[in-house]
């Protein structure tokens, strides 16, 4: 059904905004490489092909006259859903674009921020891309040819959603959204099949304030300590049987 | 969504001020230098060791080094830096300071810098709280959970796509090595820190409006940009100049006087609410405040203009006034500003309202300014405009300043003012009181009920004024929402033989203002009669008054007046004498003079008829009882005639002819 594809086809879009948006974080700080520049690159594009085939769908729904009201009330759903990932990519490719120039990797001059990331964002890239290992084939003066690249496509990306204004009479204030406040702590998705993932729970966070901090270092201490209680009781049974039998 | 086409963005998005920007990202840069820069530290948490921690220490000594400037400074150009938002503190995250210590800091990721053409997105804000909660599970701060449920309610529309963007970029985190990710979760909530700040944490980024052009952008040379600066330079020639001695010193003289009251120079007592949390300062100073503090009774003696636009002032000059009775001078000066900064669309009768007041002859609270000024008033109140009253004010302004002011300086009321003000104690928080403090913080007043609490305050004076000063001409009008009796008079006009208007409420003499028709003569006849009436012992009988003359006398008398026809005969009576004459000269009166009603403002529409409609709505003369002179006497009761403006068409009973 064209809902479903829809709805699968938006949530990969919405995959690789978030994680190109992991990434353009990543610019200019120590975590930034060539690598991460091609990533940057394979991801754009991806997000690209995306976009334009969730447009070219959305825009044949959209202009079907004979569909219903409700068909139509979650065709517009969804099209807010898609201009709003469009829009923040939009804003993550121009600002991964002047933090780009800023920050060239092969001039010594030129520093990188010490963040205090210096892993690599491989992993996030191979989420995006859907594979499972990242191959990395680009030639070595990618941060400075990629930028022309990034103009070209920004462009693209700006004329499209101008189309994409012009074209589909949408409101967007009209459209209900169907989660109400507080429904990202439901662990089933809203739209579409993806897999669920497992909200971990020993997270812990850098100690700041005495006060502060979550109730999972707490709950992890409180573990700790428990455990080590009855090891030591265990322990002290034993010793005393041991010492009691000779 | 976003407006795509420049053309018709008018959109602001522009911060001002921050030109700053720029240079802070080039000294930050210049940290970076492993060798020059700034010396990093490993951070060691339970379990993992993050790099580039920086401390305070260094981050100040580098800076005092770097520019050649003391410690002290140094320390303000750091703390500018972290509350910019380039460098976060990772202990105490809310407070934007740099502490001079071993306090550890981290640099911001480029992405998360305050770069001037990156706007500050709510969509973006709605994410990272719907992230954040999913990390609390659903248990935030108050503010965060409060403007959680604000955008919920406000991008609602947005709602599912926030939802769902929130989870992927979660999950996408999660993908990343554990240090990375604990300085990813550092960052963005240091981001949300410096741009939303919560309860009790000061940033750099409350900038005040934005604007439409960017202000560090250089201006295209366009003829539009040059023409520009043509005007402006030609009207730099035309503008009047002073002689830099004289302003220079009206600006030392004002910062003389003014040292002492300035926050900012000088100490706010108790303790200033910006700084401190606390709001005593406000309460005490509150417009309609009982009692003043001594600060602001001394500005109300710097000059007549701060005395009067403290509405706590200008009700302790009210009150001096009003024991003065000239307090029509302040109420026309406020009337006069009410309508300068009023409605349009109630302007016309306001303007009505005013004129009816205390301006014209017969006012209740006639106020005594020059005959020119009177004629400009009065022509442009034919049409009237928000300024028609403008040079009258400026009179009475004046006339105040110059006269009442003095005295009011001098005066008893101001001295018991001065007595009772208080001066309150300087406040001396620690720490944990600030805290505390910040934690109270309550939104002030809603404007509207701040707005109703005026109006009813102006309801409240509006009652209780006391109309004490009339002047002969004047009539009480009934219909007049001010007037509201009176007890007592100005000993001016006083002669207590002097037939004065009914006083009482209840019965006011008749009033017809003719003021189209009001000529020089006229003015004479009505100043005669006033005089002539305020001798009405000193002179003589008239004694060889011959009847027919008399009664063409009494006859043009009573119709001017207007007179039901019984008094009309009974003032026929021989021994009824009519009050002052009627005739242009002075004309010695009978000092038995009858006590009669005597409308001052005589309608001079009339001519000499006969016949007199019954229904005449003027007062019957008394005509008995020559003897009694109070004219306290009651009237009998019909509604008077209104005192007419100038601009209002005439009706049929005022002209005849």
């Amino acid at each position: 059904m064209g809902k479903d594809e829809c709805k699968t086809m938006l949530d990969a879009l919405n995959k690789v905004t978030a994680c190109y948006r992991h990434l353009v974080i990543a610019l200019g700080s120590t975590s930034d490489s060539q690598n991460l520049r091609e990533e940057l690159k394979r991801t754009r594009k991806k997000a690209q092909e995306l976009a334009v085939a969730n447009r070219t769908k959305l825009t044949s729904l959209l202009k079907d006259k004979s569909i219903s009201k409700e068909d139509r009330a979650e065709y517009e759903r969804l099209w807010v859903l898609f201009s709003s990932s469009m829009e923040l990519l939009e804003v993550d490719m121009k600002r991964s674009l002047e933090i780009g120039q800023d920050f060239p990797l092969k001039v010594p001059t030129r520093h990188l921020i010490q963040t205090g990331m210096t892993g690599s964002t491989t992993t996030v890239a191979a989420r995006a891309m859907s594979v499972q290992n990242m191959k990395y084939e680009a030639d070595s003066n990618i941060d400075t040819a990629d930028l022309r690249d990034l103009q070209c496509e920004i462009s693209q990306v700006s004329q499209m959603m101008e189309e994409m204004e012009m074209k589909v009479q949408v409101a967007p204030w009209a459209v209900e959204a169907k989660q109400e406040a507080g429904a990202e702590l439901k662990s089933n998705m809203s739209v579409g099949n993806s897999s669920v993932g497992v909200i971990s729970i020993c997270e812990e966070e850098p100690k700041e304030e005495e006060g502060g901090g979550s109730r999972d270092t707490g709950f992890a201490s409180i573990c700790a300590v428990v455990i080590f209680l009855v090891i030591v009781t265990v322990a002290v049974v034993l010793g005393y049987l041991v010492i009691n039998m000779s | 969504m976003t407006i795509r086409n420049p053309l018709r963005d008018h959109g602001q998005r522009y911060r001002p001020r921050i030109a700053c920007l720029k240079k802070a990202e080039k000294v930050l840069l210049e940290m970076q230098d492993l060798k020059t820069g700034v010396k990093s530290q490993p951070q060691r948490l339970v379990i993992t060791t993050i790099p580039h921690a920086i401390t305070g220490e260094d981050i100040i000594a580098w800076l005092a080094d770097r520019f050649q400037v003391d410690t002290q400074e140094a320390r303000s150009f750091g703390s500018m830096l972290v509350a910019l938002g380039y460098i976060y503190p990772l202990q105490d995250h809310k407070r934007l300071v740099i502490k001079p210590d071993a306090s550890l800091y981290r640099f911001q990721t480029p992405y998360f810098w305050p770069t001037q053409q990156w706007p500050v997105e709510d969509t973006d804000y709605a994410i990272y709280l719907a992230k954040r909660n999913i990390r609390k599970k659903g248990i935030l701060e108050v503010h965060e959970q409060e403007h959680y449920n604000h955008l919920h309610k406000w991008m609602n529309h947005k709602w599912d796509f926030i939802v769902m963007q929130a989870k992927e970029q979660y999950r996408a985190a999660k993908e990343r090595k554990k240090p990375d990710r604990v300085v990813f979760d550092c960052q963005e909530r240091a981001y949300w820190v410096v741009h939303r700040p919560p309860p009790g944490t000061v940033s750099a980024m409350d900038y005040g409006l934005d604007r439409l052009i960017d202000p560090n952008a250089d201006e295209a040379k366009t003829p539009d940009f040059y023409a520009r600066i043509m005007i402006f330079t030609q009207q730099s020639i035309m503008r009047p100049r002073v002689k830099s001695s004289v302003s220079l010193g009206a600006v030392v003289k004002y910062c003389a006087t003014y040292n002492n009251h300035d926050p900012f120079l000088s100490k706010c007592l108790p303790s200033n609410p910006w700084l401190t949390d606390d709001v005593t300062y406000w309460t005490l100073n509150m417009p309609y405040v009982e009692i003043p503090t001594k600060m602001r009774v001394e500005r109300w003696t710097f000059s007549f203009a701060e005395l009067l636009s403290d509405p706590r002032g200008r009700n302790d000059f009210r009150l001096f006034l009003k024991k003065e009775f000239s307090g029509e001078n302040l109420a026309f000066w406020e009337g006069c500003e009410d309508l300068k900064w009023g409605e349009a669309a109630t302007m016309r009768e306001k303007a009505e309202h005013i004129y009816k007041t205390f301006l014209a002859r017969g006012a209740p609270r006639w106020i005594n300014i020059d005959g020119k000024t009177m004629e400009i008033t009065v022509k442009g109140l034919k049409h009237p405009h928000r300024y028609v009253l403008d040079a009258a004010q400026t009179h009475i302004y004046m006339l105040m300043k110059k006269d009442s002011y003095g005295r009011y300086q001098k005066s008893p009321v101001f001295k018991e003012t001065v007595k009772k003000a208080i001066c309150p104690e300087e406040h001396h928080f620690t720490d944990a009181q600030l805290e505390q403090n910040a934690k109270k913080r309550r939104p002030s007043l809603s404007p509207i009920i701040l707005r109703q609490m005026e109006q009813e305050q102006k309801a409240k004076m509006a009652a209780n004024v006391d109309i004490t000063q009339l002047c002969r001409f004047t009539t009480p009008v009934p219909h007049l929402a001010v007037y509201s009796g009176i007890t007592d008079f100005p000993s001016a006009n006083a002669s207590p033989s002097l037939p004065f208007l009914a006083h009482s409420p209840a019965c006011p003499s008749p009033i017809s203002v003719a003021l189209d028709s009001t000529s020089a003569s006229e003015r004479r006849v009505e100043a005669g009669e006033g005089e002539g009436e305020g001798n009405p012992a000193a002179q003589a009988p008239a004694g060889g008054n011959v009847s027919k003359s008399r009664m063409a006398l009494s006859l043009h008398r009573l119709l001017k007046r207007g007179c039901t026809p019984a008094t009309l005969f009974a003032s026929l009576s021989p021994k009824c004498h009519s009050a002052a004459g009627t005739s242009s000269h002075i004309q010695p009166i009978s000092p038995d003079q009858p006590s009669q009603a005597l409308p001052r403002r005589i309608g001079n529409f009339f001519q000499i008829k006969v016949d007199i409609p019954p229904e005449c709505r003027i007062y019957p003369i008394e005509s008995e009882d020559e003897d009694e002179e109070n004219r306290a006497a009651s009237r009998g009761g019909v509604g008077a005639k209104e005192i007419i403006c100038p601009w209002e068409s005439l009706t049929p009973q005022n002209g005849t002819g």
